[in-house]
């Protein structure tokens, strides 16, 4: 029983948080989209600020690994 | 200073005032210099007004507007031109300069009729060619209805087949039965009609349906009087008549460009270097007898402009170097000159805001860990491989396109480093070290196996990499002479090293004296860094530690890769066909190289722009822009 709830948080500790990342992405991306319709040479910047939001499901997969293996 | 931001000087050119233009134009010709028009910082203030701008004498100045209108008007002539690669003119511009003024108007007349023409006849041609997609529609519907003189065509597009019985019931009324219609369907899913009934009932039926808002397909005013069969052969035959006009009239213009655009463009080039020349002297300021010209030029430039200007002049143009003050080194251009190794990876910081002159340039830090990272996030010898193929095939193919270039060197230095921690980590294509000898031999990690191992390996890397981020800031700052900041940056990275030590001593206890003392370096360690660096300074602290947890994703994100390779490899066995299964694998691998491409390279470049650049790059720099002659 131990193993199921500590495998349900690791699963919510990602899962939570790659929606957050998901949701975020989606709202830059459209953003981005917008501002690369009239500024194409942001294009760089534009994927670089696509990618911050990731930091989210990273930390939540950090967690999601200390609560299986530690 | 960073050496990749070249060493600025600043420096003063005096001469008599009459060798003002061919010292101008010398300056020019070497392309070192950039000319400050501000004063202020070359002159001392109470000095200031002895100088003045140098103003254009009245020949020269109705010369300069001269130059500016017949510019304008070639301008002009150009945009009516077709863009064709035109051959190169060989005639002298400033002779030519004269010819051209005298005939730019009437060609500008003669070019844009020819502009007018070609898009008067476009605009039909293209109204006849929608009316063509119905009258394409309506043809077959002539075979049926046949012809005849007593008989009126009408022809009318509806959206809906409710339209089509609500027309058929609105027709039967007004002719009492004696029409003909016929439908099929034309473009965009509209139904076309054709109503066939005799000709006293056409107007009758016209003005019916002008009230019902049910339009008839419109044919050009000189076509009203003809039948509707004869119509459709004249918009046929006019569509063909159109086309060869317009290869007439466009022709014609490429005849016009091919012969004298060359010459245009040569007497263009030359206004537009004159203009430059005359433009900058607005920048040069004088005294009743010298002018000065002020700016700035790097270092190890200085000598070769003083030698030229003095052997061009025999010394009566002096150039004098002169000390940059404290408060004008946010204002020195900046010039950036990297080693050949690192220049490609200026695509990368070229999306960057200019660093500040006392900042750092940030393409050889990028040079140095973007590869690593990379490679250590897809650390595979088959894919490590397969790239470093893709980067010489593009090497060959992209010998003149730059940034292509430049991207397949980044790719060939990082795809080595994917091969070297392929070996460390012993994968290739996924399979581990257990398959393969060599690997066995040089596999320091199973990264699938050992995911806590891979997580401090990957969190370690960004302590040292966030430390070196800070040292670089407590270095810039220093330098900049801000104590506290600098201060505030010591205090953080004594705590974060504390902190991190602690953090280990979790998992291998320290002897307690050790620990005891980083205890009390923490405790002594966080008022200090209240002190310097504000109420803020623990939020500061925070945004550290966040940043260096960021760096898990250099396992995470290899996690991922290697996880991908062994499904593919899985699932190619599970075929039980060898063809089937190396097809089905092959995509898979083929999906994960791509990813292993896009991946590393965003999330290694993340990594460097947020986390790392954050803790000591100071941005806003001004471009370094030379006096120099338009290249084009």
């Amino acid at each position: 029983m131990e193993k199921v709830l500590l495998g349900f948080a690791a699963a919510l500790a990602v899962g939570l948080c790659a929606i957050a990342t998901g949701w975020a992405q989606s709202r830059i991306g459209s953003a981005g989209a917008g501002t690369l319709a009239e500024k194409p040479e942001l294009s760089g910047t534009i994927i670089i600020l696509l990618a911050i939001p990731e930091t989210m499901v990273i930390l939540g997969f950090v967690v999601a690994a200390m609560i299986l293996y530690l | 200073m960073n050496d990749m931001i070249v060493a600025m000087s600043k420096v003063e050119i005096i001469g008599p005032m009459e060798l003002l233009l061919p010292a101008l134009d010398r300056v020019r010709a070497l392309g070192l210099f950039q000319v400050e028009q501000e004063m202020r910082g070359f002159v001392d203030r109470e000095d200031e007004k002895a100088f003045r701008s140098v103003r254009l004498d009245k020949k020269t100045l109705a010369e300069r507007l001269y130059f500016d209108d017949l510019l304008a008007k070639i301008d002009q002539l150009a945009g009516f031109l077709p863009k064709l690669p035109t051959r190169c003119s060989y005639l002298e511009p400033h002779s030519a300069v004269g010819i051209v003024a005298d005939v730019v108007d009437k060609h500008t007349l003669l070019c844009s009729g020819l502009c007018r023409r070609r898009d008067a006849l476009e605009g039909e041609r293209g109204e006849l060619l929608r009316q063509t997609a119905f009258l394409d529609a309506l043809e077959p519907l002539f075979k049926t209805a046949g012809e005849g003189t007593d008989l009126d065509f009408i022809g009318v597009s509806l959206k809906n087949s409710e339209a089509v019985d609500h027309l058929y019931q609105l027709i039967a009324r007004l002719t009492g039965d004696t029409f003909e219609f016929v439908t099929t369907s034309g473009p965009e899913g509209a139904i076309i009609v054709l109503i066939t009934l005799p000709v006293e009932l056409g107007a009758k039926v016209r003005d019916v349906l002008n009230g019902e808002r049910i339009p008839e397909l419109a044919f050009p005013a000189s076509l009203g009087q003809l039948p509707f069969p004869d119509k459709v052969r004249a918009v046929r035959r006019r569509i063909g008549d159109i086309g060869g006009e317009l290869d007439r009239v466009n022709a014609e213009l490429q005849r016009f460009a091919f012969r004298w655009w060359p010459t245009y463009q040569c007497v263009r080039e030359w206004l537009l270097d004159r203009l430059a020349l005359l433009t900058t002297t607005a920048a040069i300021h004088k005294t009743d007898l010298c002018f000065f010209i002020h700016g700035w030029m790097p270092s190890p430039d200085v000598p070769r402009l003083r030698s030229a200007l003095n052997g061009e002049f025999q010394g009566r143009v002096v150039v004098e170097e002169q000390e940059a003050l404290e408060e004008e080194m946010e204002d020195i251009p900046i010039a950036i000159r990297n080693p050949p190794y690192f220049r490609p990876f200026e695509l990368f910081t070229r999306i960057l805001p200019l660093p500040s002159y006392r900042s750092y340039d940030p393409t050889p830090f990028i040079g140095i860990f973007f590869p690593i990272f990379f490679g250590m996030i897809l650390g595979d010898v088959g894919y490590g491989l397969l790239l470093l193929a893709c980067a010489l095939v593009m090497l060959k193919l992209f010998r003149t396109r730059r940034d292509l270039h430049d991207a397949a060197l980044i790719l060939l230095v990082s795809s080595c480093y994917a091969v070297v921690f392929g070996f460390l980590y012993g994968e290739c294509f996924g399979g581990t070290a257990g398959g393969w000898r060599l690997l066995e031999q040089t596999c320091v990690i199973e990264r699938s196996r050992s995911i806590m191992p891979m997580l401090a390996f990957s969190l370690s890397i960004g302590v040292a990499h966030v430390t070196l981020g800070l040292c670089l800031g407590f270095w810039s700052t220093l330098r900049r002479r801000l104590v506290r900041e600098s201060l505030a940056k010591l205090v953080n990275i004594l705590l974060l090293l504390c902190l991190a030590a602690l953090a280990v001593s979790l998992f291998s206890p320290f002897p307690p004296p050790v620990r005891k003392s980083l205890n009390a370096a923490v405790l002594v360690a966080i008022p200090l860094m209240l002190l310097t660096g504000g109420l803020l300074a623990p939020l500061e602290m925070m945004k550290n530690i966040g940043n260096i947890v960021s760096y898990a994703r250099i396992m995470a994100i290899g996690l991922a890769s290697v996880l991908i390779a062994q499904v593919a490899n899985r699932f190619a066995g599970l075929t039980g066909d060898v063809l089937t299964g190396a097809v089905a694998g092959g995509l898979l691998h083929l999906i994960n190289i791509a990813l292993g491409i896009f991946s590393p390279t965003i999330h290694s470049l993340r990594l460097h722009y947020v986390e790392f650049f954050d803790k000591f790059m100071v941005y806003g720099g001004r471009r370094f822009e030379p006096f120099k002659k338009p290249s084009g």
